[in-house]
């Protein structure tokens, strides 16, 4: 089952392992898991800015259905989101979100443990089911909330293509 | 679900336990010869038991010893939580010295830890259990117990586990082999699934409403497709036939003519919705990316994880890239082996130290479990 390019779908391109695992659980837990497709990882948030710029802007560019999120760690810089932004043509910006952990995968499992979110792919469900059930139960925790406004912009565009909202 | 597997002196698995409790899905992974497609011949052994093979020497033969070792019985041990219970089946086989055929050592079944029988060689002990009275009785040393103890009602914990072992779904599909033909139906498809068409007709028939599931899943991966019949063909048989439409235009194909993978995609829709049906199962899927392009793959091992969530437990075997990117570090399992003449070992991939990424890792073969 390939992605339904037909209609919206969402590439995620994760950083590191970690990152994918992460998406794994969330990709676990939506309701259209055939208008997802986790990638492969890039290597390094650096890498998944070059990856971006060398692949995804022509693809994206071509593909009016193809939505993205990056998927990096801020490494405790929350401005590296207006750096990431420098390279996301201005036409892509609507279709590009970036999300992270404020510093890594590995302090937000040790952070989540005692709520038994104790491995990547837990976290990542925990996140799928508070975007469905319209929470921020996991969202909300100090090392994901920086992420809320690009949270607000993927509420409007693409949770819609992963989640059947009544 | 499997709360445990225990295998020992049974080819290269040695005091071999699968940590796969509380995983409603499990992938395992290692270099070839570590022991993967080992893991599901032992289980299609209990599977075969309970489909009512009892002659030992139709299940296990003196070359399936660890390294030829005779002098220590061969054991397969399952612990499963069906319902609210517990089921434990023990069973060990021995070649005493000047014997031809392998015979039982012992047998036990017992539920939330109380014994429906128990076997000491010959001799069989029946558990007093509801208005059954205990009883004792000889047996064949050759022929195993569980297929010929009667279970007093489909209710009763023997009836239970019984069938839930009979119906586990341990796959190797050669697509090329599967026709589409079926004179029979059933619920337990064999191992390469040759018996595809019968499978359809026996989920169908068992549970009409699977239909919409299989037709659902399907029409995902081709919007073309418009039917699945399965009219008769001369006397008493049937042969499955795939309808396809577009743009106005139908065509109707043989199952016999679709493509291997996409007979990969009708075999991930039956167990998709025997486990909907009669579940909840355990699936055990050898390389299910097999077969598959690409661009497939990391969907069709979701969909199985996915569909396991909620009841059941799926295990598949993979050197894929994409399907081992589908599962996480608690749910992936590494097999590894240091020669022939060493047993399996088998360890989370999260107690393992990699450098970067996982695949890469694979690839390098920098990966020491």
């Amino acid at each position: 089952m390939s992605v339904n390019k037909y209609l919206p779908y969402l590439f995620v391109l994760p950083e590191d392992d970690a990152n994918r695992q992460l998406a794994n659980g969330f990709h676990l837990n939506i309701d259209k898991i055939r208008q997802m497709q986790v990638l492969e990882v890039a290597g390094g948030w650096r890498e998944v800015l070059d990856l971006f710029s060398s692949v995804h802007i022509t693809e994206m560019e071509r593909d009016g259905n193809r939505y993205m999120v990056l998927l990096i760690d801020f490494d405790g810089k929350p401005n590296r989101l207006d750096k990431v932004r420098t390279i996301i043509p201005n036409h892509l910006s609507e279709r590009v979100f970036v999300l992270g952990t404020l510093t890594d995968p590995e302090a937000l499992r040790h952070a989540l443990r005692p709520a038994d979110l104790d491995s990547y792919e837990k976290i990542g469900s925990a996140l799928a089911f508070d975007c469905r059930d319209a929470t921020d139960a996991t969202w909300s925790h100090d090392l994901l909330r920086h992420n809320s406004g690009e949270i607000d912009r993927l509420r409007l565009s693409v949770w819609p293509i992963l989640f059947h909202f009544v | 679900m499997i709360r445990r597997l225990y295998v020992n002196n049974f080819r290269c698995l040695e005091n071999f336990e699968l940590p796969v409790s509380g995983h409603s899905s499990a992938l395992l992974i290692g270099k070839n010869g570590t022991g993967k497609t080992t893991v599901g011949v032992a289980l299609k052994i209990l599977q075969r038991i309970a489909r009512g093979t009892n002659r030992v020497d139709d299940l296990v033969k003196a070359k399936d010893f660890a390294r030829g070792r005779t002098d220590v019985p061969m054991r397969f041990e399952i612990e499963v939580e069906l319902g609210t219970k517990i089921y434990e089946y023990v069973i060990a086989f021995e070649l005493p010295e000047n014997f031809k055929e392998l015979r039982v050592l012992e047998e036990t079944l017992k539920v939330g830890g109380k014994p429906v029988y128990s076997r000491d060689k010959a001799q069989v002990h029946l558990a007093k259990v509801g208005q059954a009275k205990e009883a004792r009785f000889l047996i064949d040393w050759h022929l195993v117990a569980l297929p010929i103890v009667q279970e007093e009602s489909p209710k009763a914990p023997l009836f239970i586990f019984k069938q839930w072992l009979a119906r586990m779904l341990i796959l190797r599909p050669i697509p090329s082999l599967i026709l589409g033909d079926s004179k029979e139906e059933t619920l337990q498809p064999n191992l390469q699934v040759t018996d595809f068409g019968a499978w359809f007709s026996g989920i169908i028939a068992y549970a009409p409403s699977a239909y919409a599931k299989v037709y659902d899943y399907l029409k995902q991966m081709m919007p073309d497709l418009e039917d699945i019949r399965n009219p008769v063909v001369g006397t008493d048989a049937r042969s499955l036939e795939v309808q396809f439409s577009s743009d106005g235009r139908s065509l109707p194909i043989p199952f016999g003519d679709l493509s291997d993978g996409e007979k990969c995609f009708m075999i991930c829709a039956l167990v998709l919705a025997a486990n909907s049906a009669y579940g909840p199962l355990l699936c055990f899927w050898d390389e299910p990316d097999n077969y598959l392009a690409l661009s497939e793959v990391g969907h069709f091992v979701l969909a199985l994880r996915k569909a396991f969530e909620s009841g059941g437990q799926f295990i598949a075997t993979s050197h894929n890239d994409e399907a081992i990117r589908r599962f996480s570090e608690e749910n992936t399992l590494v097999l590894s082996r240091k020669s022939h003449l060493e047993p399996t070992l088998v360890r989370p991939i999260s107690e393992i130290q990699i450098n970067g990424d996982l695949i890469s890792a694979l690839v390098r073969d920098d990966f020491e479990p």
